[in-house]
């Protein structure tokens, strides 16, 4: 099978795989009120970083997914240690298993954008409970594209639409969720702190393929610094 | 710099994407997975500059694969910096 930037990233074991990484999430929960009778859903958990995070910080009931069984694999080494109310488990965002109604919080870390968002964003409407909330930092596209450039991007990430925040906020709209804010978050790479650099948990043997989807990673990043930009969107249902 | 502050700092720093420049001009990039008393070693990647960094490019440095990758001898280190990344 063809591999993927998201196999890269499992692969890696890149933690807070996401614009802003922990940093940033610890930043925009930072004012949350989450209590340990919360349910707080991961959605597209990664490594587990958030997840750890929100069950030390807040002692509330965690749910963590992830489609990439790698990703959950890597998730429950570092969560299985911290006796915590945490669950991790391979599942598609797309199609949960969750009663309608049943959780207080999502959050999205760069995930919505590596689905079918007009599935998604439904989906997670009808897990949410009535004034349930769904944060979410997601890719935008801030400058128009070319098709040529368009398709470039969303082929190597293996994304089906790049959105204008416009695009997103009738996607919210639509599924039935109320905006409460659009922030633009402040990206920070500080290099000489190694709490908030990013952190790798390696697979034992890394496939070249892996190296060299990286480097290109790296390089449309370069390129398209201009055309993508990063929102973090608050709803409420 | 002392050896054992180095040992600390790349303790500090495991599992963390570095690049590291020896006494003799040499830069490393790489994560680091395993420090020893002599040694540091780091799990290499594709070595392109042009970005400032981990480049595109082929090539790396050959040492890929099992165990705990490039060994650089501690003493042998002349600076250590973290490299920033950015993921969607």
């Amino acid at each position: 099978m063809e591999k993927t930037y998201l196999d890269c990233l499992a692969a890696f074991g890149i933690g807070g795989a996401h614009p802003g990484g922990l940093q940033l999430t610890k930043k925009m929960l930072a004012n949350e009120m989450f209590d340990e009778n919360m349910v707080v859903l991961d959605a597209g958990c990664g490594t587990g970083q958030t997840a750890a995070y929100l069950a030390n910080e807040f002692n509330c009931q965690v749910l963590a997914v992830d489609l990439n069984p790698l990703m959950v694999e890597k998730a429950t080494e570092r969560l299985v240690n911290l006796q915590k109310d945490i669950s991790v488990e391979v599942a598609d965002v797309q199609s949960l298993s969750y009663e309608d109604g049943s959780i207080d919080v999502i959050l999205s870390e760069s995930v919505i954008s590596f689905t079918n968002p007009t599935i998604c964003i439904p989906e997670m409407t009808r897990v949410l409970k009535n004034k349930g909330r769904l944060i979410a930092i997601e890719m935008v596209l801030e400058q128009a594209l070319s098709v040529e450039e368009r398709k470039e991007i969303t082929d190597f990430y293996g994304m089906d639409q790049i959105w204008s925040v416009n695009e997103w906020m009738m996607a919210f709209l639509t599924a039935g969720l109320t905006i409460q804010s659009i922030e633009v978050p402040e990206l920070k790479n500080d290099n000489e702190d190694t709490e908030t650099s990013t952190d790798f948990s390696l697979s034992e043997t890394i496939d070249e393929t892996f190296h060299d989807i990286l480097s290109r990673h790296l390089v449309l990043t370069e390129n398209y610094k201009d055309q993508l930009g990063v929102r973090i969107f608050k709803c409420i249902k | 710099m002392a050896k054992e502050n180095m040992y600390q700092m790349c303790n500090r720093h495991r599992g963390k994407a570095v690049v590291i420049r020896t006494k003799d001009g040499k830069e490393h990039r790489g994560i680091i997975q395993h420090v020893d008393n002599r040694q540091v070693y780091l799990q290499p990647m594709n070595g392109g500059r042009n970005l400032g960094g981990f480049g595109y490019g082929y090539g790396g440095y050959g040492y890929r694969g099992r165990g705990f990758g490039l060994g650089i001898a501690l003493g042998a280190i002349a600076t250590l910096a973290l490299v920033p990344f950015f993921f969607w």
